[in-house]
């Protein structure tokens, strides 16, 4: 690798991770309750104090698993826009969400209908199981299409679809679930837990790895399908990976926090531009960093800007995500006259 | 390159492991140090008239054990106190004063203006904009109370440096059950208040023993109750007017919203004298409403006596105008045509104890014995 490339590496990524210890600093000194940078150090490292409670069970689950969720959003939509070669596939575009969505709808709708109280993991499960619905029916269409953009279309479908679907449970339900389920839809880091936080962790770290261990096919891949194959690599298991891959990060995401917009788009544009490169073996811990700070930020301004009203995470990260997305187009349009 | 993104892979997941490997530390929690729980008497049963969905039962020792339904059981432990030794799990101590309570449970709040116990609120869910009741309001402004974030995204931080006492939400927090969860990790029992899901409109009235019993006000809760069903239940022994009512709103999405034969305010509307015009209206599940189309409601209101239009969610209407823009057909309603249009007040849903004044407007109304200011509590008539 050429000096000047080597230098950007390093810059790249002394920048990300003095950005994330930054954000987790500083997320963990922010909230409605002050608690002085002294008494953080102590509850950090001694376990005691008066506010011992709302460090360790407030504010770190939520950061970590903030960082934990971004990294896997921003993951999910590297390897999306990668295998479908489009700048603003996310990990949404194959109706992972609307799955989601639909699971979550029917079960809430449904139990609570019925007078029956569901559980918080009851819920995420119904979101992960929905998710994975999605993704069930998006494989089946991957193993007869033979062109990606028949996949696109066929994610996108299955997402009205279940929109569709949603949309006639919700007809039948009444103000309380629909309110509920608008919440959810506009997603949040509120209320996680130390148990959400192992789980997730149990999801995210093994697809990180192995991700990550997937890097020389996908680089291969990303020179062209016909390349790929003449290096050894089976296209169509290769897909099927890909998609269970980034399904199940997005689904882990969805199931945990809600849907959270432009995170999945924007973060890949963002660490392209600053590394100036497509290799996976940067992409993917560079994605996963710039996911979990990108979403750190937000998370910290979502929470604190009008505190102690909690502005939806989606809100935040698509004003910040958006504009993001629009310079890349833009750019991208400049590069190609 | 590779060994360089394999070492920084590492250190991210090091990281994120060494902090999620961390076990937290639990909320504050009291110790039952208190006499044994097996060795307590029970005296007697708190009396219920109408509500259904709570039982209180006093032991000795001052102890109070509240069942709420589908919710949970709480042993109300009086000051001074400890919670007995060998509490069965499934029963949460409360310890009084209950005097740092979070509020997200809106209708609730009448009960504590009615007990003189606002000051025993200290969080509250909605902001001051958002009450009709002055004393919560102005409690809010003054900052003897606090906002501390909607139910469905509270201020756990806030909740807890407040040493909050105890959390007392609606059935909304049903579709978030992590947001309880995560309250009870922190040491702040949850109480599910279910007297929306009282089928008889006293019933949600009586839901004032429930919060005397917190307080320790049980007898000024029992008094209030009598005052207030006195009058109600003299009009519930008159004869039926013959009238039939319509109770209902409009949607965004230009449906019509409508309670359910079976729910409250139609037993209202009986009480007060009246037939509600739907009587078959149930779809065997738990909601109090039904969403039809116009086409239905024009089919079955159009001849009703009466038309009430409930402003809860959707606002309050002042002239037939109003109400015309949100349907032409309308037009059509006999109740429309002569003029017969009332509407609550949005200040209703937040005062379950003037539902015996509901009764008492509404069988004013069907009478034609409006007052001669035309005020009623809770009713006001569409201007022409």
């Amino acid at each position: 690798m050429k000096k000047r490339g080597l230098v950007r590496l390093w810059i790249g990524f002394a920048g990300l991770l003095l950005a994330l210890f930054v954000l987790v600093l500083w997320n963990i000194n922010a909230g409605s309750v002050h608690i002085p940078v002294w008494e953080i150090l102590k509850i950090l490292f001694t376990r005691t104090g008066e506010n011992t409670v709302i460090v360790w069970n407030v504010r770190l689950p939520r950061i970590i698993s903030a960082l934990f969720l971004g990294g896997a959003l921003a993951l999910s939509g590297f390897l999306l826009q990668t295998f479908f070669q489009n700048p603003i596939a996310g990990p949404f575009i194959l109706g992972i969400s609307s799955g989601a969505k639909l699971v979550l709808s029917l079960t809430l709708i449904g139990f609570l209908s019925a007078g029956i109280a569901v559980g918080s993991f009851g819920l995420i499960l119904a979101a992960f199981a929905g998710a994975m619905l999605s993704m069930g029916f998006v494989l089946a269409i991957s193993l007869k299409a033979k062109r990606m953009s028949l996949l696109i279309i066929g994610g996108v479908m299955i997402g009205y679809i279940c929109s569709a679907i949603t949309d006639f449970v919700v007809t039948f339900a009444d103000d309380q679930n629909i309110i509920n389920l608008h919440h959810w839809s506009l997603g949040s880091f509120s209320g996680m837990s130390w148990e959400n936080v192992g789980v997730m962790a149990a999801v995210v770290i093994p697809a990180l790895i192995f991700t990550f261990l997937l890097s020389k096919p996908i680089s291969a891949y990303q020179l062209g399908e016909v390349y790929a194959r003449n290096m050894g690599v089976n296209i169509r298991v290769f897909r099927i990976v890909l998609i269970l891959l980034s399904s199940v990060l997005s689904a882990c995401v969805t199931a945990f926090a809600g849907p959270i917009s432009f995170v999945g788009v924007a973060v890949p544009h963002l660490i392209r531009s600053i590394f100036k490169t497509e290799k996976p073996l940067i992409m993917v811990p560079a994605c996963f960093l710039g996911g979990a700070v990108f979403c750190l930020l937000c998370d910290l301004i979502a929470r604190t800007a009008f505190s102690p009203t909690e502005l939806s995470i989606s809100s935040v990260t698509a004003v910040f995500g958006a504009p993001v997305v629009i310079l890349v187009m833009l750019r991208r349009q400049k590069e190609h006259l | 390159m590779r060994r360089f993104s394999v070492l920084i892979l590492t250190a991210v997941l090091l990281f994120a492991l060494l902090l999620s490997s961390c076990t937290a530390p639990s909320g504050n929690r009291k110790d039952s140090d208190g006499p044994e729980w097996s060795s307590l008497t029970e005296e007697s049963k708190l009396k219920l008239r109408y509500a259904t969905q709570f039982q209180v039962t006093a032991y000795s020792g001052g102890y109070q054990l509240i069942d709420i339904n589908t919710t949970g059981k709480f042993l109300v432990v009086p000051e001074g106190s400890s919670a007995p030794a060998g509490l069965p799990e499934d029963v949460v101590p409360l310890y009084q004063p209950l005097d740092r309570i979070y509020l997200t449970a809106t209708s609730a709040m009448d009960f504590f203006r009615a007990l003189q116990s606002i000051k025993n609120i200290r969080l509250s869910g909605t902001n001051a904009d958002g009450w009709y009741i002055q004393e919560a309001k102005e409690a809010l402004e003054s900052g003897d109370m606090l906002f501390a974030g909607k139910y469905s995204a509270p201020d756990y931080e806030l909740i807890y440096a407040e040493k909050c006492d105890l959390a007392i939400e609606s059935t909304m927090i049903y579709h978030s059950p992590e947001i309880k969860e995560q309250m009870e990790k922190l040491g702040v029992p949850v109480v599910i208040e279910r007297s929306s899901y009282e089928e008889h409109p006293l019933g949600r009235m009586e839901w004032i023993k429930f919060y005397g019993v917190l307080l320790g006000k049980a007898e000024e809760a029992q008094k209030l109750f009598d005052q207030e069903t006195a009058d109600v239940e003299v009009l519930s022994g008159q004869p039926d007017t013959g009238k039939t009512v319509a109770f209902f709103y409009i949607n965004a999405a230009g449906t019509v919203n409508v309670r359910k034969s079976q729910d409250y305010v139609p037993r209202m509307i009986e009480m007060a004298g009246g037939r509600y015009i739907f009587s078959d209206l149930d779809s065997g599940n738990a909601l109090s409403t039904v969403n039809m189309t116009m086409e239905a409601f024009y089919d079955g209101a159009k001849n009703a006596n009466l038309l009430i239009y409930n402003s809860t969610i959707d606002g309050e209407l002042q002239t037939m105008d109003e109400l015309l823009n949100k349907s032409r057909l309308l037009s059509d309603f006999q109740a429309v045509q002569n003029g017969n249009v009332w509407c609550t007040g949005k200040n209703l849903f937040q005062e379950p104890m003037g539902l015996g004044r509901l009764i008492s407007d509404i069988h004013r109304v069907l009478l034609d014995d409006i007052p001669e200011d035309g005020a009623l509590t809770y009713l006001h008539k569409l201007k022409n």
